[in-house]
């Protein structure tokens, strides 16, 4: 039976993760929400901006925060780019699916180059504050973690705001909620839609570069994570932002307290029993509504 | 198409120089022919060597450690006039990590290439498939890097490992240490946590059966896959084990995530092992210099004072612009092993004789190598033991066995 502090300790770790977790998620969920995209090259693009990160601190020597000013607005043109350039391509009959396909071979794409750039050799960005911590109620909280769980309400709170109070937001939600509507009521959706992308592929450079911060890094990396995360939108409601953010905090203080009486692995599969007991049960997810109809 | 061709004409001349030489030899008198056969009659003839080694892959910044090492043996062996007073030559394929390709390439190297000598390949995986092909054709095997316990329990003849001890070994001498200490002073509760490996759990697994025997609890076991990047939960169930220390069957990255881990949740063991990781030359900025008093277990050290290792360290340096790490000193101590055997049996031919004198001798002698004097038991496992070393004032230092020692072991270890 483990100990109260240890399930106290346990719980805050699952808390940091599952905020990690939310924001990494959150860009999964503004894909498919804008555009029926499913981005299986998401998580590459972190894996890229956390390399970036590393990257730029190995050779500068800057705190890996401050790429942030160069990777969220390079991820966002690129976003937008790939978006008008390659996604718009695909016949809207067969988006879906096909966007499995050309986002899977985007991920190889940057795999590869992470591969031929960096080697396979896995990296660890070297701070001077990695191992200190504070001490919250008798738990540690790494300050790294802490960082990454600021980074990622922070870029969370924003996008809400973004959606809920611009009028950007509210193109982009009308877009998600019917296209054809929003484009009668003189909305440019398709321009929309590659700024949706672009914002998706912007929190990719946050979380990447959150991620990067208490984690190693390795080109193949992205395939471990892009599981979890598909789990968590299932989850949380294909589309629903707040659905993903719900879904990823239970996930993860899920994955963290099992590991008290699992092994590591055994924690891991938490997500893919998720998975499947969501398309059994409530295949329009959980915490969201069905296909999107709310923000 | 040529390259066969030109192999087998290669591998008929030399047969026929062998039946010459034979033929001289019992015409002559013994003494006078045994040196003078070899190197008369094939000078222009090099000792072709096969290895398979992962250039590509997962196991490939080691596997290139591996071939460097081979390749400053070869330089050496050649600079002093080669062996037998043949030339040595490497014939390296890349088998690309894939345990399927490296019994291919293996194949290809004996029957297809006829080469005289075979090195092994690196890391157990590839080992073992590697190591049963050598076997059926009887062919003499000294590996560098299967360390693991089932290298030696598939019943290989020909089969040796060059480096001082297997993974269950590797801890032996801290091990006697700790059971050494007076009764209140030394640690009674060890927490441990290896990868899923064979050789990562192998070092832990070593030390813990011998902790248990002397009476010393364990008070956690974690195992974790080895793409686990996440280490906080691992290390909060070690911290609230409050255990007296922690051994860590690591390898390279994870010993630094699971060390981070363990730092961040404030947690001070009096003593702390971990294999592989902390010998590493990037190891103390990794994890931001909070080394002190850390633990580990190495087969190879650039310092000893071994009269090959002096010469090996030097002439590497000047080869590849820095010093030799252990997957190079593993490699040449390799080339040394087969060396020692060539030289005493005065042959090195795939002939099913020349292999099993070459197997022979090294059952029953010992070879003075960069890793210090090695010797095997009949499965191939070398009778040695790993040195331990210390983070002791910023530097990484042999606190163990005695005779070796640049420092004193500290314990209990400061706060990281």
């Amino acid at each position: 039976m483990p100990s109260a502090s240890l399930v106290f300790q346990s719980l805050v770790l699952g808390v940091l993760l599952g905020g990690l977790y939310a924001l990494l998620a959150a860009g999964l969920t503004l894909y498919f929400g804008v555009m029926r995209v499913v981005m299986i090259a998401h998580s590459a693009f972190l894996i890229l901006a956390a390399y970036l990160a590393w990257f730029a601190h190995r050779e500068t020597g800057v705190d890996p925060l401050l790429t942030l000013f160069v990777t969220v607005p390079l991820f966002f043109a690129a976003g937008v780019a790939m978006q008008r350039l390659l996604l718009t391509r695909l016949r809207p009959a067969t988006l879906t699916m096909m966007s499995v396909l050309l986002t899977f071979a985007v991920a190889l794409v940057i795999e590869g180059l992470l591969g031929y750039a960096f080697s396979g050799t896995q990296r660890r960005i070297r701070l001077g504050y990695s191992s200190v911590s504070i001490e919250f109620l008798g738990a540690r909280v790494a300050v790294v973690k802490l960082i990454a769980f600021g980074m990622a309400a922070l870029a969370l709170l924003g996008l809400y705001l973004l959606m809920k109070h611009s009028r950007f937001g509210q193109a982009l939600r009308a877009t998600i909620q019917h296209r054809d509507a929003a484009r009668l009521l003189g909305i440019d959706t398709d321009r929309i839609a590659g700024y949706g992308f672009g914002l998706g592929l912007a929190t990719a450079a946050v979380g990447g570069t959150a991620l990067a911060l208490d984690t190693t890094i390795y080109p193949s990396l992205h395939w471990h994570w892009i599981g979890p995360l598909m789990a968590i939108i299932v989850v949380g409601g294909l589309g629903s932002v707040p659905g993903a953010a719900i879904a990823a905090m239970a996930l993860g203080v899920l994955q963290s307290l099992l590991q008290l009486e699992l092994s590591t692995t055994w924690a891991q599969t938490v997500f893919y029993v998720a998975l499947f007991a969501t398309l059994a049960v409530r295949p329009q997810g959980f915490f969201g509504g069905r296909l999107a109809q709310r923000f | 198409m040529t390259r066969t061709h030109r192999g087998q004409d290669r591998g008929q001349d030399r047969r026929q120089v062998g039946i010459a030489a034979g033929t001289l030899a019992l015409v002559l008198a013994a003494s006078a022919c045994g040196s003078g056969s070899g190197s008369q009659d094939s000078a222009d003839d090099p000792i072709v060597i096969g290895v398979s080694l992962p250039l590509t892959g997962d196991f490939s910044e080691p596997g290139k450690g591996v071939e460097r090492g081979y390749k400053a043996w070869a330089k050496i062996v050649n600079d002093k006039g080669g062996l037998l007073g043949r030339k040595v030559e490497l014939k390296i394929l890349d088998d690309q990590s894939n345990a399927d390709r490296v019994v291919s390439d293996y194949e290809q190297l004996m029957g297809r290439d006829e080469v005289d000598l075979l090195f092994g390949p690196f890391s157990t995986r590839l080992v073992v498939p590697s190591a049963r092909v050598a076997e059926e054709y009887g062919m003499l095997f000294v590996e560098p890097a299967g360390a693991a316990p089932e290298v030696f329990e598939q019943g290989f003849k020909n089969l040796f490992y060059a480096a001082p001890a297997v993974a269950d070994d590797h801890y032996n001498l801290l091990a006697d240490h700790i059971l050494a200490m007076p009764e209140s002073e030394r640690p009674k509760s060890v927490a441990y946590a290896a990868m899923d490996d064979p050789f990562a759990q192998g070092t832990a697994y070593g030390l813990k059966s011998k902790l248990e025997k002397g009476g010393i609890r364990t008070v956690a076991d974690e195992v974790y896959p080895p793409n686990t990047t996440d280490f906080g939960s691992i290390a909060a169930k070690i911290a609230d084990s409050k255990a007296d220390m922690v051994v860590g069957g690591t390898q390279y990255q994870d010993g630094v995530n699971l060390i981070v881990a363990l730092q961040q949740l404030d947690y001070q063991p009096k003593l702390a092992a971990f294999s592989t990781a902390p010998t590493e030359p990037e190891f103390a900025k990794a994890i931001g210099n909070k080394t002190e008093g850390i633990l580990a277990p190495t087969g190879y050290t650039q310092k000893a004072d071994y009269p090959s290792n002096t010469e090996f360290v030097e002439k590497y340096t000047e080869q590849f612009g820095k010093a030799p790490e252990e997957d190079e000193a593993n490699a040449y101590t390799t080339g040394q092993v087969v060396a020692a055997a060539v030289e005493a049996a005065q042959c090195a031919s795939q002939d099913p004789d020349c292999q099993s004198k070459l197997v022979e001798w090294l059952r029953g002698h010992q070879v003075e190598t960069v890793v210090g004097p090695l010797k095997w038991d009949d499965k191939g496992r070398p009778q040695s033991a790993h040195m331990i070393q210390q983070w002791v004032g910023g530097e990484i230092q042999i606190v163990l066995p005695e005779a070796q020692k640049e420092a004193d072991l500290i314990y209990p270890k400061p706060t990281w």
